[in-house]
């Protein structure tokens, strides 16, 4: 089946513009559980809580709110955030090439594929191969989900893939992180060199599983197999009498409809 | 997996497996599903329209395994109207709103038979426009025990001044909504006064009414689920499919058609299949259209 795509539209530069959907690269391998009571086993809900008052506090209550001085915030609005959101886009405009080398790798954020839309396949094709053969990627800016993205796009396997990156101001900076240098620092780094020589093997993902998402899974499996699984209660209420008026009202009703039968 | 193309009102639609019998024990394939719900789109849309879709998919068909989705899948064409819910916990989720014939036409092209909606439309999520009681028998009980509570609640309602309607939910049930169409009710108030007439009717009628969830106190009587008003909870949409081994519908009735069909004694007589329905709300037109306009404002709160 062609994959659907969670996002469509065109990648150009200069006067090439090829229709091309855009779907996942990643599928997260992440496990996630539930938190449940341990008396009977209700699934727990979050309530936001409001410490002045210790009361819990309604969706209608809740606005946003920018610390910009310890306890001091700037309000903002669902429609001044709309405000600064950049409009959906349509293109994914390649407005330089650049060689992927240059590219840190910790600029990298998140991969996705671009696929060829009906009519784009021979033009998409063309692109790919030039690309490989010049060895370079198109940087570009693409607005996905309310937010204005840097990409590049490179060539990858006949196809596109495309790759968000963060901005140079996401990164931190890493001055404090390398130590100086030492006295014996020759040495040393040549002992290292070695070590390193010894270890150098083709980068081969496919060898490298989640071992702990696949222990957990099997371990998952194994116990939903062995023991049926723990089910949360029916949520029950309080019986309440509700307010007195609108009780007596009822039963002055039901009473009517009784004689009336 | 065979594949084809269907161009409306300018977008393209890629629908998948038409063929495939997604009831198998009847007979009912997934261009027939398509096809009933292009016919009962003119009635059953305004009752979709900007609520929050909750997708019951059956890719399998109903005798396998369905899943929900809440959240509009991420794959869903550019043209899929969609907005944003605040959740609980601060977070929002996105939700796919079926406002035309072609997202109708997609989410059935992803099996979801059942189309859950909430009470509220989703840029007013926390007002209900209905109030409802959702009537569910017990082991023992069946359909025409949930008639006659039906029908008892129709005349409590009616005498404290609040016109009330019914559908079949498809299953073995029955839902009666109140229409409100006030933006000042909240689900508080909603359940409260649906939780006070449940408990008044399991004190006059104790032997056929529970307003308790718990499975132990409804065999051989009707629960009435008032829990359902709230924010969280969604109904099934008058007239979107059921996955059972028919493909019956969840359909509007006239109370004085309720009440031929409660004292016939056949509990079969009290479900609407696909056909049945498409010749009736064409003939007859749409029986919960007033559940949508109505105002009406609940008394002693």
């Amino acid at each position: 089946m062609a994959v659907q795509g969670m996002w469509s539209g065109t990648i150009s530069f200069s006067l090439v513009a090829i229709p091309v959907r855009l779907v996942k690269a990643i599928e997260p391998g992440r496990i996630s559980f539930r938190l449940l009571h341990n008396k009977d086993y209700s699934p727990l809900t979050r309530k936001m809580f409001c410490p002045k008052g210790e009361t819990a506090v309604p969706p209608d209550e809740m606005i946003r709110g920018y610390e910009i001085m310890p306890d001091q915030y700037v309000l903002m609005t669902d429609e001044e955030l709309e405000s600064v959101s950049p409009e959906r886009s349509r293109t994914i405009e390649i407005v330089e090439f650049i060689d992927m080398k240059e590219v840190d790798p910790i600029y990298y954020d998140h991969p996705y594929y671009l696929v060829p839309s009906k009519g784009g396949e021979k033009a998409y094709q063309l692109l790919v191969e030039v690309m490989h053969r010049t060895n370079k990627a198109g940087l570009a800016k693409f607005v996905l989900a309310e937010r204005e993205y840097l990409v590049a796009v490179t060539p990858r396997d006949g196809a596109l893939a495309l790759v968000t990156l963060h901005y140079s101001d996401e990164t931190l900076p890493d001055e404090d992180i390398s130590p100086k240098k030492g006295k014996d620092a020759a040495e040393e780094e040549n002992r290292i060199k070695k070590n390193i020589e010894q270890m150098i093997e083709d980068f081969n993902p496919g060898k490298y599983a989640d071992e702990r998402r696949k222990k957990l899974m099997d371990l998952l499996k194994t116990k939903a197999k062995e023991k049926a699984p723990v089910e949360a209660p029916a949520v029950e209420e309080g019986e309440g009498e509700g307010p007195a008026d609108l009780v007596a009202a009822l039963e002055e009703s039901m009473r009517k409809v009784k004689e009336s039968r | 997996m065979s594949r084809t193309f269907v161009e409306m009102a300018g977008r393209r639609l890629p629908l998948s497996n038409l063929e495939k019998d997604l009831y198998p024990s009847y007979g009912f394939t997934k261009a027939h599903i398509l096809e009933y719900y292009r016919r009962i789109s003119p009635f059953i849309l305004p009752h979709l329209k900007d609520r929050a879709l909750t997708l019951k998919r059956y890719p399998e068909g109903v005798e396998n395994d369905f899943f929900f989705e809440k959240r509009c899948p991420s794959h869903r064409p550019a043209w899929v109207k969609t907005a944003e819910i605040p959740q609980e916990d601060g977070e929002r989720r996105r939700v796919c709103l079926v406002n035309d014939l072609e997202t109708l036409m997609w989410a059935e092209n992803l099996a979801s038979l059942e189309l859950h909606v909430p009470l509220a439309r989703a840029r007013s999520a926390e007002t209900p426009d209905s109030m409802v009681f959702d009537l569910d028998p017990g082991d023992q009980a069946n359909i025409l025990e949930c008639a006659r509570v039906a029908l008892t609640l129709r005349d409590l309602l009616s005498r404290m001044g609040l016109a009330s309607y019914v559908k079949t939910s498809g299953m073995k049930g029955l839902h009666v909504y109140v229409p409100l169409n006030r933006k000042e009710t909240t689900f508080e108030d909603t359940k409260t006064f649906s939780k006070a007439v449940a408990e008044i009717m399991q004190k006059h009628y104790p032997d056929l009414v529970t307003a308790k969830m718990d499975k132990k106190y409804r065999k051989a009587k009707v629960f009435i689920n008032w829990s359902q008003n709230d924010a969280s909870k969604t109904m099934i949409c008058v007239y979107s499919l059921r996955a059972r081994e028919k493909p019956f519908v969840s359909f509007p009735l006239e109370w004085k058609e309720l009440e031929n069909l409660a004292g016939s004694g056949d509990p079969e007589k009290l479900q609407v299949m696909t056909s049945e329905a498409v010749s009736r709300v064409e003939k007859k037109g749409d029986l919960f259209q007033e559940v949508l306009v109505k105002k009406q404002k609940l008394p002693h709160l």
